[in-house]
């Protein structure tokens, strides 16, 4: 591998795949480097990639058993306080249509699945056997000559590129190391999600949650669940397991004194998860910091001469209150960094005023249209009140006005004012529901 | 469920070797001097960082799983971190993700 590459992307997970699965197609001459044992191997989300990218990058993959685990027919959100839950909760059949617009993964299987793509698009490249993926391989630095980015070092080894890709996660130490982002990054827009897959039966998690062939259920949740912390939780249904887990912010848990396990314990010890989860075994555990969304997080540029940053490396991710979109901007960013190459490649200009192109589509994408005009949004959720007073005065509220106990039942709008009373003041939530109908 | 339970589950890569080589480096001088919070004892989702009876900070990498918390979270500039070396460091090798 003496010769220089068209392009040498760091990371495997799905930001690298979609830019190497786009480079193939365009028979472009790579190499994708990555540090686990297989693609995916250090890869966590907590579960769903939304959108339908995935059908441009492998077309009619549902047509297959591998890959993703289900498809997304049903969605819930849900205000819990200590004993209840109040869910918002909407299925249809308009979801059973193909290319789906959500599917859960388990990031170990699906991106060893998407890498197996990228070899067979590789090998029906025109360049087989000029474009390699190698796993089990640390990247140590990025190579710079005369202030641009020629290549990467692994060990003793230097590899040369026209250009660089940097997608390697939301801890993003070689982007800090070409000083695009800073050596230091506080953790004030990011979280700590942490989560278990319990396994289930497949035919009792189908009977649990009415699921029906290869459909599945996304839930996610506010309130009690993250007990006072900023954040919230989250279920999704996989094959024949069940991905539960939480995402907690930096800085609050920090400061509220509070233990992302301890959390999760009492999540799932909350009578409602309990009867969700119930018989199903906890075979794995795992971590991961998450981007909150916040675009202030995101690096001072996400591109320079002769490197781009995709994913999440670049802190692309939105949680508005509608999901948490944090693969399908990697994809996306993947794709759009990869056109970047082969447009540059025609032009012979690896510079940076040519790879700003990459940022150019990026903002002309939904990614960062609606970063950018969900920041309200994202604000707004990281506000106490909307994981303390808001979930416990709609429980409350719910409470009055499902319970039938013989006496005379107050109108609903009566016992809307009494569980305000109770909760919080007029002022304050006509205040919230203002800033909430500008923000969504 | 305990936090050993929990990381009893996860595939650790190099688990024999008993000479790994740490991914993430703590002076934990810092941690023990100045830091006004020693959050890392807490956010810890793996528990790598723990309390004394003395109240003193201490450090070990083995049972990360490279969330990245602590590279976030310490604002003392105690923490050292890099990724786990494929041969001879330590590191989680998932399952399922």
């Amino acid at each position: 591998m003496e010769e220089k590459f068209d392009c040498i992307i760091v990371g495997g997970g799905i930001a690298g795949l979609s830019a190497a699965m786009t480079l193939a197609k365009a028979n472009a001459r790579f190499l994708l480097i990555e540090r686990g044992e297989f693609c995916g191997a250090k890869n966590v989300s907590g579960g769903v990639l939304w959108g339908s990218d995935l059908a441009r990058l492998v077309p009619e993959y549902w047509e297959e058993d591998g890959g993703f685990e289900r498809f997304v027919s049903h969605r819930r959100l849900t205000f819990m306080d200590e004993q209840s839950a109040f869910s918002v909760d909407f299925k249809s059949d308009h979801f059973k249509e193909t290319p789906y617009t959500g599917v859960t993964v388990l990031r170990a299987v699906f991106d060893e699945w998407l890498a197996g793509k990228v070899q067979e698009a590789i090998d029906a490249s025109a360049h087989p056997d000029e474009s390699f993926l190698a796993t089990d391989i640390l990247v140590e630095e990025v190579v710079q000559e005369d202030g641009r980015v020629t290549g990467i070092r692994a060990g003793d080894e230097v590899f040369h590129a026209d250009c660089v890709i940097i997608a390697e996660g939301v801890n993003n130490l070689l982007t800090r190391q070409i000083e695009l982002e800073k050596e230091y990054v506080p953790g004030d827009h990011v979280a700590v999600g942490v989560k278990e897959v319990l396994k289930l039966d497949e035919a009792r998690l189908a009977d649990r949650f009415q699921l029906n062939g290869r459909s599945g259920l996304t839930n996610e949740f506010v309130g009690a669940c993250s007990e006072g912390v900023e954040g919230g939780g989250f279920l999704y249904t996989n094959k024949d397991s069940i991905s539960l887990g939480l995402v907690l912010g930096m800085n609050d848990l920090r400061d509220k004194g509070k233990t992302p396990y301890d959390v999760l314990n009492s999540f799932k010890e909350h009578p409602v998860v309990a009867d969700m989860i119930r018989d199903a075994e906890t075979v794995e555990y795992s971590a991961h910091v998450v981007s909150t969304g916040d675009i202030k997080g995101m690096p001072s540029e996400i591109y320079a001469d002769g490197v781009m940053i995709a994913g999440e490396a670049a802190h692309l991710l939105l949680n508005a209150g509608k999901a948490i979109q944090g693969m399908d901007y990697a994809m996306r960013s993947g794709i759009l960094a990869a056109e970047t190459v082969v447009e540059a490649k025609k032009a012979n200009d690896f510079s940076s005023r040519m790879l700003g192109n990459y940022r150019k589509a990026l903002e002309s994408s939904y990614v960062l249209q609606d970063m950018k005009s969900f920041q309200q949004a994202v604000h707004l959720l990281h506000r106490q009140e909307m994981f303390s007073t808001v979930p416990n005065l709609i429980c409350d509220f719910g409470r009055q006005f499902f319970t039938i106990d013989g006496k005379p039942t107050p109108k609903a709008s009566a016992m809307m004012r009494a569980a305000i009373k109770r909760h919080a003041s007029y002022w304050d939530l006509v205040k919230l529901g203002l800033k909430g109908a500008k923000a969504l | 469920m305990t936090v050993a339970e929990r990381l009893g589950l996860v595939n650790y890569r190099n688990q024999g070797r008993s000479d790994a080589r740490a991914h993430i480096e703590v002076d934990t001088d810092i941690c023990n001097s100045s830091c006004p919070h020693k959050c890392t004892t807490r956010v810890c989702p793996a528990k790598c960082y723990t309390l004394d009876d003395q109240g003193n900070v201490h450090f070990q990498f083995e049972d990360c799983i490279e969330c990245g918390t602590c590279l976030y979270a310490c604002d003392q500039g105690a923490v050292t971190w890099r990724y786990p070396h494929p041969e001879e460091g330590r590191g989680v090798n998932w399952t399922l993700g």
